[in-house]
């Protein structure tokens, strides 16, 4: 192992930008890396180091010639396999589509590749983004760096396990119930859900249309940010884009939590779901250490979680089953086991049942704005436990509502990610930073003066 | 099961296994318990939004 597969992006970009470390060297380093672990991890479903090494010369010729065009410039990243890349595969790893060959980059591909972005493949995720870990696909589960026996989380679970083990340092994943927080939790990484419309979700396979987000997995708060900088703004061609401006991320990321409001949704995780107590005691230890640097801390209430689970269920299983009913109905077979009989629970729901749900979550929606009124950012819990064994259902099929990341899908609200310690049995604990709508830049300040404090993304898995 | 393949039936899903019917009544299980919790006391003013957002500064 070398110093470089585990890289920050924002060192890497310094480095590169200095001409200290060539584009080329960094994307050979990090694939002979992949090709040392894949076959443990199972990352990637398609890896594309033709392409990549293509992207890396580009890159370091330009920067040779003194065209830097910023800190994505050279950097190896990879995609989830539900977002488009021009003449790749796009199999949303199911059988349905492993012959689908995208014909153009989707918004977020096109801008990360306008940047300089360095493309290693394609990255493993639950069938469509919602059925898994399956081991009756054509490619094999993610595994989790930190012990192989354990769930990556999903449904970005190439994403997060891929920035665990050191391939990448930076990814996309998307979240229609938690599918970007949920492998940051348990893999130990940052994952950004931000708000709906920030995002374009262009080009991305839909799971559920009004839940669907796209947003950056990376190892660190900082680099997280540089990546949503990138991806962020407005697509006419995405019916729920946002037409705001974006932020500088980076303009207030070091200002520190002083005199910053923040709400603590404890209820989340103690009366609505009693999480381990191991998981509860990191979050309590960074309410103290924010309210230490001179935060304003006070508890919030907001809607019950089980009533926005339930919300947020029904409406992810009536718009995917409006996506997959054709192929249901003519290739059920061609389906693993888990993702068709998650797909199959829109079928007998009625019209008035959605829009029910969706007369519901306007509800939802403004109690939680109004619990927010009064605070700049919340924290709570992301998953309630660290993660399970992949092979134990049973527990697998408690994780899917022991968690809190489904209530901000519902609401649209950002939910930041970031790794809070380590359970007894070494696996990675989490906390999550909801903010306003748009409120981005605030979650990334109050995530990296925990992150700086703490220090938790210094440990790496021994691979 | 019957009925489960008769449901399936009048649905179009008539490919469905009896392995896919029985992960169909146990997805319709689990669905019942969330629609189980729509609330009662939604009033007839209370719509889904469907808006035409403002042109902003975001391009």
């Amino acid at each position: 192992m070398s110093e470089l597969e585990f890289l920050s992006l924002a060192a890497a970009a310094e480095l590169i930008r200095a001409k200290k470390l060539s584009p080329v060297d960094y994307a050979k380093a990090l694939l002979a890396h992949i090709e040392r672990h894949e076959p443990t991890y199972h990352a990637f479903v398609t890896l594309t180091p033709e392409r990549a090494l293509a992207d890396a010369k580009a890159a370091e010729a330009e920067i040779a010639a003194g065209r830097w065009r910023g800190p994505f410039h050279g950097m190896p990243y990879a995609l989830k396999d539900i977002v488009d890349a021009a003449g790749l595969p796009t199999t949303g790893h199911s059988k349905i589509l492993i012959d689908n060959i995208a014909t153009a980059d989707a918004p977020v591909t096109a801008k990360l590749r306008a940047a300089g972005g360095v493309l290693l493949g394609k990255l493993s995720t639950h069938e469509f983004a919602v059925g898994g870990p399956s081991f009756d696909l054509p490619w094999p589960p993610a595994r989790n760096p930190w012990n192989r026996a354990h769930f990556s989380g999903g449904s970005s679970s190439g994403s997060g396990a891929g920035l665990a083990a050191g391939f990448f340092p930076a990814a996309i994943g998307t979240d229609t119930g938690g599918s970007i927080r949920n492998p940051a939790s348990l893999c130990g990484i940052v994952g950004m859900k931000p708000t709906y419309g920030r995002v374009s979700r262009r080009g991305v396979l839909p799971l559920a249309f009004s839940l669907d987000h796209v947003g950056p997995m990376t190892r660190t708060v900082r680099d997280n940010a540089l990546m949503l900088q990138v991806i962020a703004g407005y697509d006419s061609g995405d019916p729920a884009s946002a037409d705001i401006a974006v932020p500088d991320y980076g303009l207030d990321l070091e200002r520190g939590v002083k005199g910053l409001r923040i709400g603590v949704i404890r209820h989340f995780y103690t009366r609505d779901v009693a999480a381990d107590p191991e998981q509860i005691a990191v979050i309590e230890a960074a309410v103290a250490a924010l309210t230490e640097q001179g935060a304003e801390v006070r508890e919030i209430t907001l809607p019950a979680l089980a009533d926005f689970s339930a919300c947020g269920q029904i409406i992810l299983a009536a718009e995917s089953y409006a996506v997959h009913e054709p192929w249901l109905k003519q290739r059920p077979q061609d389906y693993g086991a888990r993702g068709r009989e998650r797909l199959l629970a829109g079928a007998t729901l009625t019209a008035a049942h959605y829009l029910q749900a969706v007369r519901w979550r306007q509800r939802l929606k403004q109690q939680s704005l109004a619990a927010f009124r009064d605070i700049d950012v919340a924290i709570t819990a992301s998953s309630m436990d660290p993660a399970c064994r992949i092979d134990d259902d049973a527990a697998l099929a408690t994780s899917y509502w022991r968690q809190a990341r489904m209530p901000f899908n519902v609401t649209g609200q950002p939910g930041l990610v970031i790794p809070a310690g380590f359970a007894k049995n070494g696996l990675p604990l989490s906390l999550q930073i909801v903010g306003q709508p748009f409120g981005e830049a605030l979650c990334y300040r109050v995530g990296q003066a925990y992150e700086a404090a703490t220090g938790w993304v210094e440990r790496h898995p021994a691979l | 099961m019957a009925t489960t393949r008769e449901t399936a039936r009048a649905l179009g899903l008539d490919r469905l296994t009896d392995e896919h019917l029985a992960q169909l009544e146990r997805a319709m299980a689990n669905v019942k318990r969330h629609t189980d919790r729509l609330p009662a006391d939604l009033t007839p003013a209370d719509e889904p939004a469907h808006v035409y957002p403002a042109q902003g500064s975001g391009r």
